[in-house]
C-alpha cells in the first residue's frame, strides 16, 4: 500500500536526483567531503560551504566480499562494504567524494580509513576521539583535535571558518536534528501515516541530501503529518508488538533485520542506533565556536565503541531506557554484526539491563549474507510470539 | 562441566643434562629488588627438580608444545630467563599476599608507571598462563584444557567475537587470580582490550578498573602528549591506592632508568645475534628477550641481571662461533610482524627457518625515553613514538628498516582470530613490506592464542611459505 505522505515521495525523489545534482556541482567547482563514523561534526564541513556526504551502506554481500580482499574478515560486514565501495568505485558518493573524513571512535573504522588512503588513493583526514571521552582532559584533547581537524578542512577548501557562517551551521543542524525527532514521534503514534522504517529511510536520506533543502522536506513533512495523522499521543497499544532496535549500525541499504520483523506482524517503533535518532539527541552547540561543538558532540549519546567502566551512571544506557519509555516499546530487537565487537561485548550486559527493566530482549547477531535468514526469521518469530502473548495477558 | 582430562599421556619430559650442573652452578645467581638472592644451585634445582613436577606441561616436549622450552641447555642466560618466567607465579602470589597489587596490562605498552606506583603489571598471556598453572602438575593437554575451559566461560559471559585474550578477563572474573586491579593503556595495538575491560562492570566480582588513553594519529600533536601525561599520572595515584605508596618523580624517573637500561640491553643483543656470523642462540632464547626487557616479569632490578647475563654469554659465543642449539646452518630467516600470536618457533628451526624478529615486541625496544624534565611528559612523548602505533603506512616503512636489520628473507602477518584491529591491516603492511622489499610477504589467521594444540594448520602454512622462500 503506497504511502499517503506526499513528502516521503519528494524526499525518494530527492534522492534519486542528488547523484546528478552532485555532478552538477562539483563540475561548477564545489567540493565534496564524505564521511565515515559518528562523530565528524558536518557543522564544520557546512560552514566552508563543503558538501557533507555521509558515506557507507551495507546489506550488499557482494561488496562484503570485495572490501574482504583489502581489509581482513575479521572486520565487520559495514566496513568490509565500505572497503569495496571504494574498490568497485561506483557507488556515486564514494566517486563524488573529494576527502574522505573519519573520526576514530570505532576502531574498525578508522582502520577502514586507512585502507582507503592506501589502496584507492582517496584524501583520508583523521579525527581522533578520545576513549576517555567524559573526561576533561579527554575534553581538552578533543578540542584540540577538532581544531586540527578543523584546520585540515579550512586548507581543503581554501577558506577560513567564520563565527557567522559557523552559527549558521549549527543553527541549520540543530533544525534538522529536532525535526527528525519530531518525526521520531509521530512514527510512533497510535494510527501513525508513518512507519519507523520510512522514518530510517527519512533520517538517511539527510546522509545525502542538501542540508537546507533537506530541512525544508522535513519541515513539510512535519506539516502535511499534522495535518493528515489524527495525532501525535503515543500509548502503548497492546495489540501490537512494539519492537525497540538497538546495536550495530543499520545503514542504507541493510534492511534484512528490519525487513524479518516487519514480515512476522511487529511494528518497530523506535532506535538508538548510530544510523537512526542518537545522532540527532542531545547535540547541543552553545556557541559558535569549534571548542562548542567538541564539547556538543563529546556530550551527546555516546557511541559504543567508547568505553565506559561505570553501569549506573552510562549515558548510552540511560538514553535506551529513556526512548523505551518514551516511544512505548514492548520489547528490544538488538541487532549485532559479526565482528562488531563496540556492540557484540555489550549484548549480555545490555539484556541484563533491560531484562531488570521488565523489557524482553532478544539479540540478533547477523551478517549481511542470507544464509542465516531463516534461523534468524524463526528466531524473531518466536521472540515475536512470545511478546504478542505477553501482551495479551498485559491487555 | 568440567572438561579437563584426568589421563596423563605418557610422554617423556624435557631434562637439562646433569653433565651441565656443575658449570651452571658456578655463574651467578640472581639478586632481586627487595634484596633476595637466589643462587644459580638454586635456580638449577627448580629447573630440573621443582618445575617439571609442578608444571610438567611447560616440560613437553611434542610438536605442538607452543611454548616448549629451549632445546639449547648450554645457554645458561636462556635457563635463568626461563627460571624467571616460570616462577614469576609463586612471586605474584608472593607479592599479592604482602599487599602488592597486581594490575591487568595491555601488552605492548610501558610498564614504567605500574613499577613506580608499586604495583607488579601482567599482560593478558601471563595471566592466561598463570590461570592454568593455579592448578599444578598438569600435562599439556591437561593445561590446555583447562585454558580453553577459563576462555569458553569468558566467551559465554561476554562475547563468541573476542580473541582469545578473553581468557585472561575470565579467570580474573572467575577469581582463578587475584588481580587487584585491570588498567591497561587503550588502543594500543588491540580494540577488544577496552571492551573486555568494560565488561568487568556487569560482572558479580566487582573488580576495579582504570583506563589509560593512548590517542590514534597522533604525530606531531602536543596535545595527544599532554593527555597521555595527564593519564599517566591518574594511573600512578589509582595504582597508589592499592599499594599505599606515596610515589615521587624520583620513583617513576628510577623505572624509566631501568627500562631504558633494558631496552639498550635488548636492543644490543638483537643487533648481536642479527649481525653474528653464526646465530649465537635459537629462535626461542631470541624471541623471550623482548618481553622479559618490556614487562619485567615482577622484578625490574633481577631483570637487568639477567639482561646482561644473556648479553655477555652471546658475545662469548659470538667469540667462539657457537651456533644456536637447534638452528640450521644459514637459515631462512623470518620476521613476523602482528600482536599477540607467532609461528611456533622450534617448528620454524626444524623446517630451516630462524624467527629473527618480531614488530610488536622489536617495537617496544626501540623506545628511549629522554631522561629530562617532566617523567610524564618524558614518558607520554615517547610511548606516542612507539613505531608499532603510527599510521599505518609510516610503521610498514619502520617494519620494511626492522625487516632489513634482521636480515629476513621473508615476512609473516600472523593475527589472532577475532582481532579486528591488526587483521585489518595485515595485507597492507605485508603488500607494503613485499613492495619496497622484494621479500615475500604473507598473513595468516590463527586460532591458537594461549593454546598449546590444535597448531597444525598453522603450522603447515609457516611450513609451506619456508617452502617457497
Amino acid at each position: 500500500m503506497q504511502n499517503p505522505l506526499d513528502t516521503l515521495r519528494k524526499i525518494r525523489q530527492a534522492v534519486e536526483n542528488r547523484p546528478a545534482e552532485l555532478e552538477t556541482l562539483k563540475a561548477a567547482g564545489a567540493k565534496v567531503v564524505g564521511w565515515i563514523n559518528y562523530n565528524v561534526p558536518e557543522e564544520l564541513i557546512l560552514a566552508l560551504d563543503l558538501i557533507p556526504v555521509r558515506l557507507g551502506r551495507g546489506g550488499d554481500d557482494h561488496l562484503v566480499e570485495h572490501g574482504s580482499r583489502w581489509i581482513s574478515t575479521k572486520n565487520c560486514v559495514y566496513v568490509r562494504e565500505i572497503v569495496g565501495l571504494f574498490a568497485e568505485n561506483e557507488d556515486p558518493y564514494v566517486r563524488a567524494a573529494d576527502l574522505v573524513a573519519v573520526d576514530a571512535t570505532c576502531l574498525q573504522v578508522f582502520r577502514t580509513g586507512e585502507v582507503i588512503r592506501h589502496y584507492f588513493g582517496k584524501e583520508v583526514a583523521i579525527l581522533g576521539v578520545p576513549r576517555n571521552f567524559h573526561t576533561p582532559e579527554g575534553a581538552q584533547y578533543f578540542r584540540h583535535e577538532l581544531k586540527h581537524f578543523a584546520g585540515k578542512l579550512e586548507e581543503f577548501s581554501g577558506r577560513k571558518l567564520t563565527e557567522e557562517k559557523l552559527a549558521a551551521s549549527i543553527a541549520l543542524l540543530r533544525g534538522i536534528r529536532s525535526t527528525l525527532d519530531e518525526i521520531y514521534t509521530w512514527q510512533a503514534a497510535d494510527n501513525a501515516l508513518i512507519t519507523w522504517e520510512e522514518t530510517l529511510d527519512v533520517v538517511q536520506a539527510g546522509h545525502f541530501l542538501d542540508r537546507t533543502a533537506y530541512l525544508e522536506l522535513l519541515h513539510e513533512l512535519v506539516a502535511e503529518l499534522q495535518e493528515k495523522q489524527a495525532t501525535d499521543e503515543i500509548h502503548d497499544r497492546f495489540e501490537e508488538v512494539r519492537i525497540f532496535v538497538s546495536g550495530s549500525i543499520i545503514p542504507p541499504g541493510d534492511r534484512k533485520i528490519i525487513g524479518i520483523l516487519r514480515s512476522l506482524g511487529a511494528r518497530i517503533v523506535g532506535d538508538d542506533l548510530w544510523s537512526g535518532l542518537a545522532p540527532q539527541l542531545n547535540v547541543d552547540v552553545k556557541a559558535p565556536t569549534v571548542d562548542a561543538i567538541a564539547d556538543a558532540y563529546l556530550a551527546r549519546v555516546p557511541h559504543g565503541a567508547l568505553p565506559y567502566l561505570d553501569l549506573e551512571t552510562d549515558q548510552r544506557l540511560a538514553n535506551l531506557k529513556k526512548l523505551l519509555h518514551r516511544f512505548h516499546a514492548h520489547a528490544v530487537v538488538y541487532h549485532t554484526l559479526r565482528y562488531c565487537d563496540p556492540y557484540t561485548f555489550k549484548g549480555n550486559e545490555t539484556k541484563q539491563v533491560l531484562q531488570a527493566e521488565g523489557f524482553p530482549f532478544l539479540e540478533l547477531h547477523t551478517e549481511y549474507a542470507g544464509s542465516d535468514y531463516e534461523a534468524v526469521r524463526t528466531r524473531a518469530e518466536a521472540f515475536v510470539e512470545l511478546v504478542r502473548n505477553r501482551n495479551l495477558i498485559e491487555a | 562441566m568440567s572438561i579437563t582430562t584426568t589421563e596423563k599421556p605418557i610422554r617423556k619430559l624435557f631434562e637439562y643434562p646433569e653433565r651441565l650442573r656443575e658449570a651452571f652452578i658456578q655463574t651467578p645467581g640472581i639478586t632481586f629488588g627487595n634484596g633476595d638472592h637466589v643462587t644459580a644451585s638454586e635456580i638449577w634445582d627448580y629447573m630440573t627438580l621443582e618445575a617439571p613436577v609442578r608444571f610438567p606441561h611447560s616440560f613437553d616436549t611434542s610438536n605442538a608444545n607452543q611454548g616448549r622450552l629451549s632445546s639449547d641447555v648450554e645457554f645458561f642466560g636462556g635457563i635463568k630467563r626461563t627460571w624467571f618466567s616460570i616462577s614469576l607465579k609463586d612471586r605474584a602470589l608472593r607479592a599479592h599476599e604482602n599487599g602488592v597489587p597486581l594490575v591487568l596490562t595491555q601488552g605492548g605498552q610501558t610498564m614504567e608507571p605500574y613499577y613506580a606506583a608499586g604495583g607488579i603489571p601482567l599482560r593478558p598471556g601471563l595471566v592466561m598462563q598463570w590461570a592454568r598453572d593455579m592448578q599444578e602438575g598438569l600435562s599439556l593437554r591437561e593445561s590446555d584444557a583447562r585454558g580453553v575451559e577459563i576462555l569458553e566461560s569468558g566467551r559465554n559471559r561476554v562475547s563468541i567475537d573476542a580473541c582469545n585474550q578473553i581468557a585472561a578477563h575470565a579467570a580474573i572474573d572467575n577469581g582463578v587470580v587475584p588481580i587487584s586491579l585491570v588498567a591497561p593503556y587503550l588502543a594500543l595495538r588491540c580494540s577488544d582490550m577496552a571492551y573486555l575491560t568494560e565488561s568487568h562492570r556487569n560482572h558479580k566480582r566487582k573488580l576495579p578498573m582504570h583506563l589509560v588513553d593512548f590517542p590514534i594519529d597522533q604525530v606531531g600533536k602536543p596535545w595527544a602528549a599532554d593527555l597521555v601525561a595527564t593519564e599517566l599520572r591518574k594511573l600512578v595515584v589509582r595504582i597508589s591506592e592499592f599499594s599505599g605508596k606515596n610515589v615521587t618523580d624520583d620513583d617513576l624517573w628510577q623505572n624509566i632508568r631501568y627500562a631504558n637500561t633494558a631496552r639498550g640491553l635488548a636492543r644490543e643483543i638483537h643487533y648481536l645475534v642479527w649481525n653474528a656470523p653464526e646465530l649465537p642462540i635459537n629462535s626461542s632464547d631470541l624471541g623471550g628477550i623482548p618481553h622479559l626487557a618490556n614487562d619485567f616479569m615482577g622484578d625490574p632490578v633481577a631483570t637487568l641481571q639477567l639482561l646482561e647475563l644473556i648479553r655477555d654469554e652471546v658475545k662469548e659465543r659470538i667469540l667462539r662461533g657457537v651456533r644456536g642449539a637447534g638452528v640450521h646452518k644459514d637459515p631462512k630467516r623470518l620476521f613476523i610482524c602482528g600482536s599477540c600470536v607467532g609461528p611456533n618457533q622450534q617448528n620454524v628451526e626444524r623446517a630451516g627457518g630462524y624467527c629473527a624478529g618480531r614488530d610488536d615486541s622489536w617495537n617496544l625496544l626501540t623506545l628511549e625515553v629522554e631522561e629530562k624534565g617532566d617523567p610524564y611528559q618524558a614518558l607520554a612523548k615517547s610511548i606516542l613514538s612507539y613505531p608499532y602505533e603510527q599510521p599505518t603506512e609510516k610503521r610498514a616503512e619502520w617494519t620494511i628498516q626492522a625487516v632489513r636489520d634482521s636480515k629476513a628473507k621473508g615476512v609473516i602477518f600472523m593475527y589472532q582470530w577475532g582481532c579486528n584491529y591488526q587483521s585489518g591491516v595485515s595485507r597492507m603492511i605485508s603488500d607494503i613490506v613485499k613492495e619496497k622489499t622484494g621479500l615475500p610477504a604473507t598473513f595468516i589467521e590463527v586460532g591458537e592464542l594461549g593454546r598449546s594444540e590444535a597448531t597444525e594448520q598453522s603450522e603447515n602454512r609457516v611450513e609451506a611459505f619456508l617452502e617457497m622462500i
